[in-house]
């Protein structure tokens, strides 16, 4: 009985060993390499607040970077900003996102599939195109909507200023306030099962009082998860600020590390110290954000659900006309906005003997700056889209699928950069390119670019291929290790296959990250490295806003075109509460 | 006179007509269930009656009041129509306790503080769930959010009770349990019910008068009995249990009493009270279907004093259910199953005798 035992145990122990030994190398590479570029550059940043010297040079610690940065007032103020903009805008946008929301999902109003379709264009539309889109209207002086009411009664003697407090919240609210709102809470909305509504209807209920008192309160778990979700992200707001707030020296969080990191000389100790502030901050709400998105909702759906809808009545035509206005806002107006800056000799001034022109796009396309920028983000985009879909596939999968050790550490890095930043990340990794030697001849290219751009949307990449791989059942891999295949060819062979749609999706997302967002780069970008986005940022800084609209174009053209594209072929680019 | 009266009701869902031309009247205290596969347009029916779906022609009426009628543009709403009702998921709202869940029609009708609570208690007394109240809903077993919901359709006293397969979701031991308790607790109240089921052991159990549905048409409306022994439809017997049918040519349609020979099946042709025999005319050489209940049917060794119609049969195989024995039997060619009583036991191969009572009996004109 013993004898023939043997030699399949040991087979059996060989098999297993040499799968271990494969596995925790490539665990160790993958925890290696996502430490380095996530956690190292946080601890840098720690590390350097307490550094008096600047980058490059011998370090010299001491406290004087914290004492600098707590004796002075802009840095309190820029983070007391940060919070009153954000608890602001979910104060403003909730209930507008929620009555959104619950009419397109519960109620008959019309067109709720094409109204859809608007806020998923509005949330996919970079922020820079609304923000700069609504300028050219709101501008104080030169803003088209103050130059047609300054003659009208009453309303005449009001200027819609931008460039204010009230300014950025509505920049905000139409660039990604609302629409992030709908897009996340109109699906939990329809997957509620409609009998939890009738039956209140039928105890004595109206259609109001139904929905104030029992749909809100179904949906509260989603409605604070989407609070959250954005009270996270309230410090990595930038472009808008950015934009709307420097101008008139209001600075937030992100906008003032880049302010201090870019002073002349930088006081870069003291934009670490800032960042210091915040990670500690971090520490507390990434466990919260991972608790919040992993946790499984309210047990509202029922098998058997029929999404039945609730009947408006006399309201049905207002109601559509109201959300109609709302998206023409959102939409419409920053696009015609910007498409008409692009194509007048001065934005707004319809009385000029020539209103139209094509001379700045002759001037654009003839621009080196604008073909080299574009050149850049192609590449920058196109890399990360590749490089991050491969990558995180393979993270998702050894996080889902075996059962190597350090897979919870793994997973809890890939938790990291969603609530860092990206302006603090950017300065994490300056800090690992230049304060590190062997690294400094990297910086200045294109490959610092597109490691900030990789790392950027790590979480949300990571999630995805971890829900598919999921979702896929692992009897097609375990037929396929039957047959004989090993890991990294079971991986290739079928994995990445039934994975494609996925990789495609994730590759959209990574390209439409890169081609908008400027906080995570703005420190590590030179002239020659600068993209289409921080094209636009100068060009507004400096004047140019002719100009600075065709870039726009460009890149409201390069983020919706492929969102779209991507539509067309049956990928809903997108996120999700639940 | 009808409590609730339903007049050529018409629902479609884009050309197909989910209820077609449905006329009803429900009594004051009746326990009326409307039976039907799913798809047949009963649960719509009901919605109709609650007001949750618009009929497209018809009217509704509850006491003198007109609930709906398109045709002369009224509509009551839901939350006027004063019913109760029980949703197949039970709909309980998970943001509230059991005490939060069946007070909630009472506050809508702003009753006082004391009475609402007063009421609350003894609607969960009602259902047997006292000393629940503070329980959070969905802290609670599936028969028991089925009683909470209960509790909460009856707590404001309603007109109409109505009731969407509640008993769907349960298991078969609990599903037995409740539908004693809910007939037990409906003769209590005396609230009128308007039940929807699939399950034909439902609605035969627990109602006082059946209406059958298939395709959005009522094909039968009648007490349980009847519709069970003398289906006026093809459907209903089918759907309503087992049947035993025979194949046979019509000898002798004279009078009270119809005489059938069977095909395949030497021996005396069988008797069948005409009046049985639902859907056609009966003549003389006509090709039809005799129909019986199973257990209707009683089996014996013997071939009796020859009375009634005796079938002599093979006796195939026979299996034990625990309760009885199900048997196979060899009629005309073809195998027939039959269940009986575990009492006797008879073998394989035997010749027994099947005696069908021509009471029992019904006809049918064979499918073409």
């Amino acid at each position: 009985m013993a004898g023939p035992r043997i030699p399949a145990v040991g087979a059996r122990l060989r098999a297993w060993r040499g799968s271990l030994n494969g596995g925790v190398i490539l665990m160790a590479l993958l925890i290696g390499v996502m430490g380095f570029y996530v956690i190292y550059p946080l601890v840098l940043i720690l590390i350097n607040s307490f550094n008096t010297a600047t980058i490059a040079e011998p370090p010299v610690y001491g406290l004087q970077a914290w004492r600098d940065a707590f004796s002075e007032p802009g840095i309190w103020r820029s983070l007391w900003n940060s919070i009153r903009v954000g608890v602001t805008l979910q104060i403003v946008a909730l209930p507008i996102g929620i009555c959104i929301s619950w009419l397109l999902a519960r109620t008959n109003i019309y067109g709720a599939g094409v109204f859809e379709l608007f806020f998923w264009i509005s949330f996919i539309m970079p922020t820079v195109a609304t923000t700069f889109g609504w300028m050219l209207l709101l501008d104080p002086n030169t803003g088209l909507v103050n130059t047609t009411i300054r003659g009208w009664p009453i309303i005449g003697s009001i200027t819609f200023d931008i460039y204010s407090f009230w300014g950025i919240i509505w920049a905000h609210l139409v660039s990604n306030g609302i629409s992030t709102k709908v897009m996340l809470m109109t699906p939990a909305f329809r997957r509620m099962d409609a009998s939890l509504e009738e039956a209140s209807r039928m105890s004595g209920a109206s259609t109001w009082t139904t929905m104030w008192r029992i749909t809100v309160p179904m949906m509260t778990p989603v409605i604070i998860v989407v609070v959250l979700l954005s009270v996270i992200r309230i410090f990595s707001s930038f472009e808008t600020e950015l934009l709307l707030g420097v101008p008139w020296g209001f600075y937030v969080y992100s906008t003032k590390i880049v302010d201090l990191a870019r002073q002349e000389p930088p006081l870069v100790n003291q934009a670490a110290a800032l960042g210091s502030i915040i990670l500690v901050f971090l520490a507390a709400v990434i466990p919260l954000q991972r608790r919040l998105i992993s946790r499984r909702q309210f047990t509202t759906v029922t098998g058997h659900f029929k999404p039945r809808i609730v009947d408006l009545g006399a309201w049905r035509l207002p109601a559509t006309l109201l959300v109609a206005l709302v998206v023409f806002i959102l939409d419409f107006v920053p696009i015609l906005s910007v498409l008409g800056g692009s194509f007048m000799t001065r934005f707004g001034f319809f009385h000029l003997p020539k209103t139209w022109t094509t001379e700045y796009w002759r001037m654009a396309l003839g621009d080196p700056r604008l073909t080299n920028a574009l050149e850049n983000t192609l590449i920058v985009a196109v890399s990360a889209a590749v490089i991050g879909a491969t990558l995180f596939s393979l993270i998702g999968y050894v996080i889902v699928r075996t059962k190597l050790p350090g897979r919870s550490i793994l997973d809890s890095i890939c938790w990291l950069p969603s609530a860092i930043p990206g302006v603090l990340s950017g300065l994490g990794l300056l800090w690992l390119f230049l304060g590190t030697p062997v690294f400094r001849p990297l910086y200045g290219t294109i490959f610092l670019i597109i490691i900030a751009y990789i790392l950027g949307g790590i979480t949300l990449s990571t999630q995805i291929f971890k829900a598919n791989f999921v979702q896929l059942g692992n009897e097609l891999e375990e037929a396929s290790r039957m047959s004989g295949a090993g890991f990294w060819r079971t991986y290739w062979t079928v994995v990445l296959p039934l994975m494609a749609q996925t990789m495609v999706m994730v590759g959209v997302i990574k390209f439409m990250f890169a081609a908008q967002h400027a906080s995570s780069i703005i420190l590590l970008a030179t002239s020659e490295t600068r993209t289409l986005i921080l094209l636009a940022l100068d060009q507004v800084f400096s004047g140019h806003r002719e100009v600075a609209s065709i870039t726009v174009v460009f890149i409201m053209t390069l983020t919706l075109g492929v969102a779209l594209i991507a539509r067309s072929f049956g990928l809903k680019v997108g996120i999700r509460a639940e | 006179m009808g409590l609730l009266r339903i007049e050529n009701l018409v629902k479609r869902f884009g050309p197909v007509a989910a209820v077609d031309r449905v006329n009803l009247e429900i009594r004051e205290g009746e326990f009326f269930t409307l039976l039907g596969p799913s798809g047949c347009g009963k649960t719509t029916t009901l919605r109709m009656v609650g007001g949750l779906e618009k009929p497209d022609e018809g009217e509704i009426h509850m006491a003198e009041r007109c609930l709906v009628s398109p045709g002369r543009g009224i509509f009551v709403k839901p939350e006027r129509r004063d019913m109760g009702m029980v949703f197949q998921s039970y709909a309980l709202w998970p943001h509230m306790t059991v005490f939060e869940n069946v007070a909630y029609p009472l506050k809508l009708r702003r009753v006082k503080r004391s009475e609402m609570r007063d009421k609350t208690r003894a609607a969960l007394e009602l259902v047997g769930l006292g000393g629940f109240e503070e329980r959070p809903s969905t802290a609670l077993s599936g028969g028991q959010q089925q009683r909470v919901a209960l509790a909460r359709a009856l707590v404001f006293s309603p007109g109409v009770l109505l009731l969407d397969e509640p008993l769907s979701n349960l298991d078969a031991r609990l599903r037995e349990e409740m539908r004693r308790e809910l007939k037990a607790l409906q003769r209590r109240v005396k609230v009128t019910v308007l039940f929807v089921t699939h399950d034909q052991m439902e609605a035969l159990s627990m109602s006082d008068r059946v209406g059958i549905m298939n395709r959005g048409r009522l094909e039968q409306v009648g007490v349980p009995e009847d519709v069970y022994y003398q289906p006026a439809t093809s459907f209903a017997r089918d759907f309503l249990g087992k049947v035993f049918a025979l194949a046979g040519r019509i000898v002798d349609a004279t009078g009270e009493e119809c005489r059938v020979e069977l095909k395949d099946h030497a021996g005396p042709p069988v008797s069948v009270r005409a009046r049985h025999s639902g859907e056609s005319p009966w003549a003389a050489g006509k090709e039809v279907m005799v129909a019986i209940r199973p257990e209707q049917i009683s089996l014996a060794k013997t071939a009796g004093d020859g009375r009634g119609n005796v079938l002599a049969v093979t006796l195939q195989a026979s299996q034990f259910l625990g309760d009885r024995y199900e048997y196979t039997v060899a009629v005309g060619g073809e195998s027939r199953v039959l269940t009986a009583p575990a009492a006797q036991r008879l073998k394989p191969g035997q010749q027994i005798y099947l005696q069908l009572d021509p009471e029992a009996i019904t006809l049918w004109p064979t499918a073409q």
